[in-house]
């Protein structure tokens, strides 16, 4: 399809789920209206996500600490400034931090970059957990100003959106292609003129912004917080695990994943949790052996490759069944002559 | 041509060791506008780690490096290719996922898009101003052959403008190569690195790919530096040759010079090849 059919095509699709985002609240219930919310949520840190870490191949597992980050601003923030504000404040912050974490760690690849970032998020939650209780003599923080669930809820559903319009739009910039290349190998598009530390670096900064305002947008739907709540490495790895069954790659594909964990999580989390846990390893795995590129990737012609290797992988099984058969048989009569 | 006197690219006394070992040991060689150099040596000699340190992807432990004068020794690649150095990699390194048109505009979006091409629009009407002259804006500017203008300028001098939508992995490793130097091309370069690029060709594929590199030279103004293994091809077509023998540049010359040279004999070439008339 041409490219700027395929734009078209994307904003209209973005257009009309926001719509339907919109007026959902209208006419669902309030069960429904927060399952929406959690999984809006998940589109707007996993879009992100993956804007930064799929397309330069750099899997990051700082999200929780970005997120927390913002959790814990807008909750210190609210009782001074008005809630955009404080969202806006949340995402500034969780960026400075990202700089300067990248900074540091963005210079690793692959398991050494993965593992830093995962320690250094680690590192943050426990000098936060020991400030509020050295310093500030207390373990969380009550939220007493709260804005109105449909103010976070559209808040929610805006940054979803804007993650969606950024990741569109930067599929199709410069500085998307320049991570696609990093991502394809770094090396090389360094020497076809690339500044791979500065691309690297803001890229991070783009993803921890977004994960930093919906820490600070979802931070009041607590009302009490504390470290281990925020920095929860769940929300980390549950964002990872969303990108990649998804489609770390694709645009849409980490949308689709992050309804599917939602529902999921909704229903399987309270009344069995271990099944949700398993449920999300089982995908996983499936999704690495037989759908690399993930749920966005599936195409009626994958579906057709699969029946046809099925049927030929069970064509073999019979054709050697009988060709056991076939031996046995011979092997019976020999006996039986021989006898 | 370059806009600026003295060589484009120097090595000053480039010195690069990995621990114990001197892998180049301090070369000096400088490269000028519109020449076509050759460097050869056994494996082992250093030539691709001298072109890694050429092109900033390994930092030289000593000496210095500078592009039309300026030094650029610790820079990062990526301010190699925007000074106009350009190189290919002894194994192709492409852009899997991308199409041929993908992977030459990469190169065009980043460091190519600092020199604008000479001249613009179709390829009938750069050639008919070519021919008639044209007054200002279509007047050649100088720096870049029009025939570096777009990706598929650019993909038809390497012969590949029929696979422009086919993506790279599904291509032959002949005409990954053939990418290659289209990918550093897109860059608008003044001087190509090119390491290898003939390794594994068949003897047509060879010849193809001599003819393309003198091709960049004369009719895209570009200096060519070009490490190869298959030294006849090589000392036919270039006009100058260095020869690296552990780490260090044992002979600077004319091929037919280099052919003669005592030392180049020993540690390379060997008395067979001399006789059976290498240049």
């Amino acid at each position: 399809m041409p490219e700027r059919k395929v734009l078209w095509r994307d904003l209209l699709v973005l257009a009309a789920l926001t719509g339907w985002a919109l007026a959902l609240p209208h006419y669902a219930s309030e069960f429904v209206a927060s399952l929406a919310l959690t999984c809006f949520m998940y589109i707007a840190l996993a879009s992100s996500w993956a804007l930064f870490c799929g397309l330069s191949r750099y899997l990051s597992l700082a999200t929780s600490a970005f997120f927390g980050i913002g959790a814990y601003t807008s909750a210190l923030a609210l009782e001074h400034m008005p809630w955009l504000h404080a969202v806006a404040l949340g995402a500034l912050l969780a960026a400075a931090v990202a700089l300067l974490m990248g900074a540091a760690v963005l210079h690793l690849r692959g398991t050494y970059f993965a593992v830093l970032t995962f320690g250094m998020t680690e590192l943050i939650r426990h000098a936060l957990s020991y400030f509020e209780k050295q310093v500030s003599g207390t373990v969380g923080r009550v939220l007493t100003i709260v804005p109105e669930r449909n103010t976070v809820y559209l808040t929610v559903l805006a940054l979803a959106v804007l993650a969606l319009a950024t990741s569109i739009a930067v599929r199709r910039s410069r500085f998307g292609l320049a991570l696609a290349g990093i991502g394809s190998d770094e090396q090389r598009a360094q020497t076809l003129g690339v500044g791979t530390r500065s691309v690297k670096t803001a890229g991070f900064a783009l993803t921890a912004a977004f994960a930093g305002a919906v820490g600070a947008a979802m931070a009041v739907r607590w009302t009490y917080i504390d470290p281990p709540t925020v920095f929860n490495p769940f929300i980390g790895f549950q964002t990872v695990l969303i990108a990649l069954i998804g489609g770390a790659t694709t645009l849409w594909g980490p949308l689709i994943a992050a309804i599917v964990f939602s529902l999921l999580a909704e229903t399987l989390r309270l009344q069995l949790p271990q099944l949700y846990m398993m449920a999300l390893g089982v995908l996983l795995i499936l999704c690495v052996l037989h759908l690399p590129g993930g749920v966005a990737s599936l195409r009626w012609s994958t579906f057709a490759a699969w029946w046809r290797d099925t049927r030929q992988w069970w064509r073999e099984r019979r054709e050697e069944d009988t060709e056991q058969e076939r031996k046995a048989r011979r092997q019976r009569d020999r006996e039986t002559r021989n006898v | 041509m370059s806009d600026v006197a003295g060589p484009l690219l120097e090595a000053r006394h480039v010195t690069v060791r990995f621990g114990g070992l001197i892998a180049v040991d301090d070369i000096s060689a400088s490269f000028g506008a519109g020449e076509l150099v050759g460097i050869i040596g056994p494996n082992g000699a250093g030539k691709t780690t001298f072109f890694n340190a050429l092109s900033g992807v390994m930092v030289p432990t000593a000496g210095r490096l500078l592009a039309r004068g300026r030094d650029l020794t610790g820079a990062r690649p990526h301010r190699y290719a925007r000074h106009g150095i350009a190189r290919t990699f002894q194994t192709p390194r492409v852009f899997a996922e991308m199409t041929l048109a993908e992977n030459v505009r990469f190169g065009l979006r980043f460091a190519g898009r600092r020199r604008r091409a000479e001249t613009w629009g179709p390829a009938w009407l750069a050639a008919w101003i070519d021919r008639v002259g044209a007054p200002w804006p279509w007047r050649r500017r100088p720096g870049v052959s029009w025939l570096l203008r777009n990706e598929l300028s650019i993909l038809n001098v390497i012969g590949l403008a029929h696979l422009a939508d086919m993506p790279a992995a599904a291509v032959t490793p002949s005409q990954q190569r053939l990418l290659e130097i289209g990918m550093a091309l897109a860059t608008r370069p003044r001087i190509l690195l090119l390491d290898e690029v003939a390794a594994g060709l068949t003897e047509s594929e060879l010849q193809d790919m001599a003819q393309l590199i003198r091709r960049v030279r004369d009719e895209l103004d570009i200096t060519v530096v070009w490490i190869e293994h298959a030294v006849t091809t090589l000392l036919r077509h270039v006009e100058r040759v260095l020869v690296l023998h552990q780490g260090r540049m044992i002979a600077d010359g004319t091929p037919a010079e280099v052919v003669r040279n005592a030392e180049v004999i020993e540690a390379y070439l060997g008395d067979e090849m001399v006789e059976e008339g290498v240049a």
